[in-house]
């Protein structure tokens, strides 16, 4: 029965519409205390897989459990899960007081709740408006506003930045670190990096319904290493000094740079002087994690998806995973 | 299953809807019932030479017939209307089970329907004694025996609205599909039954949801205003129908068709996908 963990797991999980598969074969797990960060393009499956989790679409094959137990065996569910997903509805003649007096109701929670979770979320002062006059950005404070009404242990939220603006994307990154700061669990899904690369602690990257990434952040950080880029008089010289000195890994780029690995400017400068060659430009080549999250979905409507083996990075330099050395 | 109940009665109540429907309730039993006269002038003419009849039974029944169509539409309103506003998502997700979200439904809708059966009575009660001034009023027995048979009537079809909402989800479609069936399509389909050939055919046409509602209100009105043993006679003729069962058996028929709607909305409501 429920083991009140907080935890998620999604197991060998695969869904077809007719014959396109949406999902296929997707595993990981949300720890409780953290935010799982579900990254990948528009159509990649996120939202079925968070259909599935919450029970709202039933798999082809494979599992999820909350707590050790499928959605649909949760006693009072909204007070284990909270969701907030995109497509997610509101009667445009309804109050915002009303709809969550309504799903106060159903969740088994005294309707002092309501206040509060208006209040949390901003809405107190608009709470008597029909919801048809809302902005899309009180839509999803409202649909929060729902989300947070059982107290659950576990959010899970669909792209959650969409409509809201800076400020609300601010507001919203805090309170999901908080969240997770007190033991419960987020799994938020949305199509840019950069807008959970500060919130997540964890990743996980699908393209094509597939798993292409998960892990940490730094780890996927770390699967590609800095570089120093240098334009100089003997290229060829300089490769052949900076190999002397134990620097191996060193790429000729088409426009004539060298691109050094695992070396600082310092040394290669250093090793420059020594070799008697002039140096016209150096640049450290920053780690872009958008480019790599690019790299990593890209071909998502072209090629067939690559499948990784999961649990941490593909080794460094296999194809397609980022300009590895030698090319 | 009662945080279901109550949520479900909040919604119904924080929409227009529910009073936007009542209106054409209340109107039409108005109506009805000040010229009921007119409606039931063929029953009166059996009658004539023995006095005063309670032409009122016959107007009541007539109006909480009409009534049973707007429980309906309540009742398809509340489920198909969920999936018209995504709604649905949020109601699934803080309940366990769908199961318990059709029932809830389906239960609040019924008593939403025996809500309007119950005020078109008071103000078709209100009508008639002012529009039928020359007619007897109804015994106590009769009337109370149309009026729970009324609201038991629109309280099943607003359940069978609230299922057939749940099979059919497109709000739209439903509404059309049910109106089009009760107002046109039953009426062609007993025509074609009882025309048939075949007179053990015509027998199906009581069996049909809509007329047996019908079957079930005209049934003590038609006792009470004809001469014995026509009863029958006038209830085929109101309902459009070949050898009607009693009231009781009409309701029967009538929640056997609300639980057979049930039955599909709770293994199509189960197993849909909600995208």
């Amino acid at each position: 029965m429920n083991d009140r963990s907080g935890r998620v797991t999604v197991r060998e999980l695969t869904k077809y519409f007719g014959p396109v598969a949406a999902v296929e074969g997707l595993t990981f797990a949300v720890e409780p205390g953290t935010v799982t960060g579900f990254l990948g393009p528009n159509g990649s499956g996120k939202t079925t897989t968070l259909r599935m989790v919450l029970g709202l679409v039933t798999p082809t094959a494979g599992e999820t459990r909350i707590n050790g137990v499928p959605f649909a065996e949760l006693t009072h569910p909204a007070q284990v899960v909270g969701a907030v997903l995109e497509a997610q509805g509101f009667h445009p003649a309804r109050t915002a007081r009303r709809h969550l007096l309504a799903c106060a109701a159903a969740i088994g929670v005294p309707d002092t709740a309501v206040e509060h979770v208006l209040g949390s979320v901003g809405l107190a002062t608009a709470a008597d408006r029909a919801v048809g006059g809302y902005s899309l950005g009180m839509r999803q404070r409202l649909a929060l506003a729902v989300a947070l009404l059982g107290d659950p242990q576990v959010l899970i939220l669909d792209e959650p930045g969409n409509g809201l603006d800076p400020e609300g994307i601010a507001w919203l990154r805090a309170f999901l670190r908080g969240f997770a700061g007190q033991g419960r669990s987020v799994l938020v899904s949305s199509h840019l990096l950069a807008e959970v690369e500060q919130t997540a602690d964890h990743i996980v990257v699908i393209s094509h319904g597939r798993c292409v990434y998960q892990g940490g952040l730094d780890q996927l950080r770390g699967s590609r290493r800095a570089r120093v880029l240098v334009r100089c008089a003997a290229p060829a010289e300089l490769a052949e000094a900076l190999a002397r000195s134990g620097v191996l890994e060193i790429d000729t780029l088409p426009d004539g740079w060298l691109g050094v690995a695992d070396a600082d400017p310092v040394r290669v400068g250093d090793t420059a002087l020594a070799a008697d060659v002039a140096v016209y430009g150096m640049v450290e080549e920053k780690i872009d994690l958008e480019h790599l999250f690019f790299q990593l979905t890209v071909g998502q409507y072209a090629a067939p998806p690559q499948s990784w083996p999961q649990h941490g990075p593909p080794p460094p330099g296999s194809a397609p995973y980022g300009p590895g050395p030698g090319r | 299953m009662n945080g279901l109940l109550r949520s479900e009665l909040r919604k119904t109540f924080s929409t227009k809807l529910w009073w936007a429907l009542l209106i054409p309730v209340l109107v039409l039993s108005i109506l009805i019932n000040l010229f009921g006269g007119l409606f039931t002038d063929a029953l009166a003419a059996v009658s004539a030479g023995s006095g005063p009849v309670p032409l009122l039974l016959a107007s009541m029944a007539y109006a909480l017939a009409l009534t049973s169509v707007f429980a309906a539409i309540a009742g398809i309103v509340a489920t198909a209307g969920e999936f018209r506003h995504r709604t649905i998502t949020t109601t699934y997700l803080t309940a366990q089970g769908r199961g318990p979200v059709l029932i809830a439904k389906m239960a609040v809708s019924g008593l939403v329907g025996a809500l309007y059966a119950a005020a078109a009575v008071v103000v078709g009660v209100l009508a008639g004694l002012v529009g039928q001034g020359d007619a007897a009023f109804p015994a106590a027995g009769p009337l109370l025996a149309v009026v729970l048979i009324g609201m038991v009537v629109a309280a099943l079809w607003a359940a069978f609205g609230a299922a057939l909402g749940t099979v059919i989800s497109n709000q739209v479609g439903v509404l059309v599909s049910a109106l089009v069936y009760l107002l046109f399509g039953e009426l062609l389909i007993s025509a074609l039954l009882n025309n048939a050939d075949n007179p053990a055919t015509g027998l199906i046409s009581s069996y049909l949801p809509g007329n047996a509602g019908d079957v079930a209100l005209y049934d003590i009105p038609a006792q009470v205003l004809a001469s014995p043993g026509l009863g029958a006679r006038y209830v085929e003729v109101l309902a459009g129908v070949t050898s009607p069962p009693p009231w009781w058996g009409a309701l029967l028929v009538l929640a056997a068709w609300t639980a057979a709607a049930a039955a599909a909305a709770w293994v199509v409501g189960d197993r849909r996908d909600v995208t």
